[in-house]
């Protein structure tokens, strides 16, 4: 029920992505006075993974909750529950890539033998929502009050990653920092796919599937001990 | 059920704690919801759970589904489990009533075929009518109660697990749960069922096991638990249960 129903559903899964690429291009295009070249594409590249990542914390948040009727109904493997989301949202994702091509059409910026990369970053965006869902789960029926919270956390990450302004635009000290956050990597991985024409550096893949590993490696055993008592939670 | 218990432990702020939660957060109380319950049913039997409201009817049907597990004793059942604990029966009320059927025939145990395959079935023993293409939350508590049970039907479970469902049935579907759990337990299976509907409960199930604050106070045949349980006028008003072949 993410995507509503009828007809209009898949206009809503296409538009989903635009409208949250077009706050940012008026930005960029009327406020910043951005001088970037292919300042659309190069946010796009940022907005689309983190779409996915947002959406899907956002959906693993309340996942439990959302479903607390069947938990208390009936005994299934809860180590579904989170992935869900991830399944859930993934459909808006595999709308969402079609800014790529559009982006890059209305940029003029033709494709290269690195888009064969894309696949990969887009799987390494995939791992690190799904580390990233469990402990959302948590959180969100530990802590439900924080919710709120914890999405603006998130999205906190975005603005001080890569996220509008491409990380060879960031000078400083900043440029030093920005690659702990996760998410540069992923940025800059499509950015490097689709925009710039070369292949990944190492550390923007494995920077973020490094810290998905290490989180996965922290909340899944913990979410698999909690999972038999979910029901006490929600009940 | 050896011995089984179902612990809730709170926080300074009465929210319950999970083992996790109790490294992070200050433990403050406990409240046993079963404690030292033991029983072992047979197949082809079937038991109605009586007890006031917070007896730990619910628990124990929560703990025999596998929705929670025991903190101490041992709990085993064996076969495939089809359980109302509530009206709702599990159903997202934004899915129609064929989206949460088959949700429902899967998470039980069938393939999503076999699922698809019984849908048309589910379908005509709800009785929705063009209504089961609908969103559960246009459903009546009568139309989940129905649909929930009709899930049950199809997946063709071993035991049967029904919790305050009848106060939610018109008689007409009264029978028709009735005559189920009766055609369940002919065939060998169980039927465990809690509510405040003793007569309808006294149908399906020949005994009854009696909870009072999460212990077990009388076992055996129904009238004689409900003369325990509400003195022995009541026990001479229940009809004599049927009983299995």
């Amino acid at each position: 029920m993410r995507y509503g129903r009828g007809a209009l559903r898949a206009v809503k899964v296409l538009l989903d992505p635009f409208a949250a690429l077009g706050v940012y291009l008026l930005l960029i295009a009327f406020v910043l006075d951005q001088s970037e070249s292919a300042a659309g594409l190069s946010i796009t590249c940022a907005i689309i993974p983190f779409q996915l990542i947002m959406a899907t914390m956002a959906n693993a948040l309340k996942s439990i909750e959302v479903r607390g009727s069947i938990i208390l109904n009936m005994s299934f493997p809860r180590m579904l529950i989170p992935v869900s989301s991830v399944v859930t949202e993934s459909v808006a994702f595999s709308g969402s890539l079609v800014l790529i091509p559009a982006m890059m059409i209305a940029y003029g910026v033709a494709p290269t033998p690195a888009l064969l990369w894309l696949p990969v970053a887009l799987a390494v965006t995939i791992v690190f929502a799904v580390a990233l869902c469990y402990p959302s789960a948590l959180v969100g029926v530990w802590y439900p009050d924080l919710q709120p919270f914890a999405i603006s956390m998130v999205r906190a990450l975005f603005f001080i990653a890569p996220g509008i302004v491409a990380l060879d635009q960031i000078s400083g000290t900043a440029r030093d920092l920005l690659p702990f956050n996760p998410l540069t990597g992923l940025f800059e991985s499509f950015r490097a796919a689709v925009l710039y024409g070369h292949s990944p550096a190492a550390w923007e893949l494995l920077a973020p599937l490094a810290f998905a590993g290490l989180l996965a490696a922290l909340t899944l055993p913990l979410y698999r001990r909690e999972q038999p008592y979910l029901a006490k939670l929600v009940g | 059920m050896q011995g089984a218990g179902v612990r809730f432990d709170f926080d300074h702020l009465s929210r319950v704690l999970t083992p996790a939660l109790r490294r992070i957060r200050r433990f403050r109380a406990s409240s046993w919801g079963l404690r030292h319950v033991s029983l072992h049913i047979e197949p082809g039997a079937g038991l109605a759970l009586v007890g006031p409201t917070g007896s730990g009817k619910t628990t124990l049907l929560r703990l025999i589904a596998g929705v929670i597990p025991p903190d101490e004793g041992r709990v085993a059942v064996r076969g495939r489990v089809g359980s109302l604990l509530a009206t709702d029966a599990g159903l997202g009320p934004l899915l129609t009533g064929r989206e949460n059927a088959e949700l429902l025939g899967v998470l039980a145990g069938l393939s999503l075929r076999e699922t698809r395959a019984a849908l048309d079935q589910v379908a005509e023993r709800s009785r929705l009518g063009e209504a089961f293409d609908r969103p559960v939350l246009t459903y009546s508590v009568g139309m989940r109660a129905r649909l929930g049970f009709a899930v049950i039907q199809a997946i063709s479970p071993r035991l049967l697990l029904l919790d305050e469902v009848f106060e939610a049935l018109d008689h007409e579907f009264r029978a028709i749960v009735e005559e189920f759990a009766l055609e369940l337990r002919e065939r060998g299976g169980i039927v465990v069922a809690a509510g405040h509907d003793h007569a309808a409960m006294s149908r399906m199930c020949p005994q009854a096991l009696l909870l009072d604050r999460g212990h077990a106070r009388a076992h055996g045949p129904f009238a004689e638990v409900i003369g325990t349980y509400r003195g022995p006028e009541a026990a001479g008003a229940m009809a004599e249960p049927a009983t299995a072949g």
